[in-house]
């Protein structure tokens, strides 16, 4: 038995999924940039002004990496990048918690400052984790059914 | 058996690349490169808006309105304006989200200021001494800002040191750079005295000790800055309209 067309299936539905993730992140800061600022900030990682500057690319980088992984476009690069970036974030939440800062991670929209016992650091690392396996999936298995990546190829089988 | 399955299959594409090859035909080998060039062009296209966010902001950020009200101190406690609504904002000058609170609010503060809409007594803070190496900064800001009332200078001077507001963990502002932005703002008397010679310091480290055991000014029992005071409870600074709200509710 062919097992090719479910595994195609499954890797679809992951890169549906991990688009909408960066999509749905990437459109609430890109609302409020404002606010991402705060909530970049927040992580006392970086210098004023470079906080200043992911604050502003990151929306917009999470929203090309949605559209990207969409469309089905350099699925493996794209899926490393987005395991890359959400390494960052899990580096990002782990050091705040390890740190015993109190914030919100902005990973929706949102974040800055939050009152010590309005912390979710587990929950939101677990879910970050979640995930980091779609995008695992999609670099170890990019072939994916209504890609673009397909269509390129499919004149050389 | 995965792996054999794999090989044997690679080997029949190298065999049918060869066939077509020396049939004469060129397989296409554009697809990835095409991927690629599109990945680029996506993220590319990402950067240069983020690029455009942060011009628009620090072009914004030049414009701010020049304050014209009234200031007096009593101990680290500045009172601002003759407005009706009154509010308590404590500050610690180096706090990063003091910073981004007057980028967001200093000018519509300022405006309700000048307008005589509006009273805030300004609550002089240092709570963040020890995250400036060396220890401190909050403290001297905070003193010069106090010797800026006395010197006339208090509501320029305030803008000034949050727009020059330094890094956590850095230096910070020297005496002498505190001491010549308020040359440059036409202070009057000895204000390099009051500076150098910490006058306001024991002053603003009573009112941050009281500011601190304030359960008004607390959030879940710990006080953090900014924090916002209208009749005697803390406004909620997520709501963007909390200012208008105070001051149509006059």
């Amino acid at each position: 038995m062919n097992r090719t067309p479910v595994l195609d299936l499954v890797g679809t539905v992951a890169r549906v999924a991990l688009a909408a993730v960066w999509l749905v992140s990437g459109t609430l800061k890109a609302i409020d940039l404002d606010q991402t600022v705060v909530a970049v900030r927040a992580y006392d990682v970086l210098s004023r002004g470079a906080a200043d500057v992911v604050a502003a690319v990151l929306p917009f980088l999470e929203i090309a990496i949605g559209l990207l992984l969409l469309l089905g476009i350099g699925v493996r690069l794209v899926a490393v990048a987005s395991a890359l970036l959400l390494l960052v974030f899990i580096a990002g939440v782990a050091q705040s918690w390890a740190r015993g800062l109190s914030i919100d991670c902005g990973c929706f929209g949102g974040g800055g400052a939050v009152a010590p016992q309005a912390t979710a650091y587990l929950q939101e690392i677990v879910r970050d984790t979640g995930f980091l396996a779609l995008a695992a999936w999609l670099i170890a298995r990019p072939h994916t059914l209504l890609s673009v990546d397909a269509r390129l190829s499919a004149g050389r089988t | 058996m995965g792996g054999a399955s794999r090989n044997e299959r690679k080997r029949r594409q190298e065999a049918a690349a060869q066939r077509l090859a020396s049939a004469g035909i060129q397989v296409p080998q554009r697809a990835n490169n095409t991927s690629l060039i599109i990945v680029v062009a996506v993220v590319v296209a990402a950067v240069l808006a983020g690029g455009v966010v942060l011009y628009l902001r620090n072009a914004g950020t030049v414009a701010t309105v020049t304050p014209a009200y009234a200031a007096t101190s009593s101990g680290a406690v500045v009172t601002a304006g003759s407005g009706k609504p009154t509010i308590d904002v404590y500050e610690d000058f180096l706090c990063p989200n003091c910073e981004i609170f007057e980028k967001a609010y200093g000018n519509e503060i300022v405006s309700a200021l000048n307008d005589g809409k509006l009273t805030v007594r300004f609550h002089s803070i240092a709570i963040l001494d020890k995250r400036s190496s060396p220890a401190g900064y909050s403290t001297r800001a905070a003193n010069a800002a106090l010797c800026a009332v006395p010197a006339g200078t208090y509501p320029a001077y305030h803008q000034k040191l949050f727009a020059s507001q330094p890094s956590e963990g850095s230096a910070g502002l020297t005496d002498d750079q505190l001491v010549e932005f308020g040359s440059q703002l036409g202070a009057k008397g000895d204000f390099a005295g009051c500076v150098k010679g910490a006058k306001n310091a024991a002053a603003v480290t009573a009112e941050t000790q009281k500011a601190v055991a304030n359960p008004a000014a607390q959030t879940n029992g710990v006080f953090g800055t900014p924090t916002v005071i209208a009749n005697g409870t803390q406004v909620n600074l997520n709501n963007t309209n909390w200012l208008k709200d105070i001051l149509a509710a006059g």
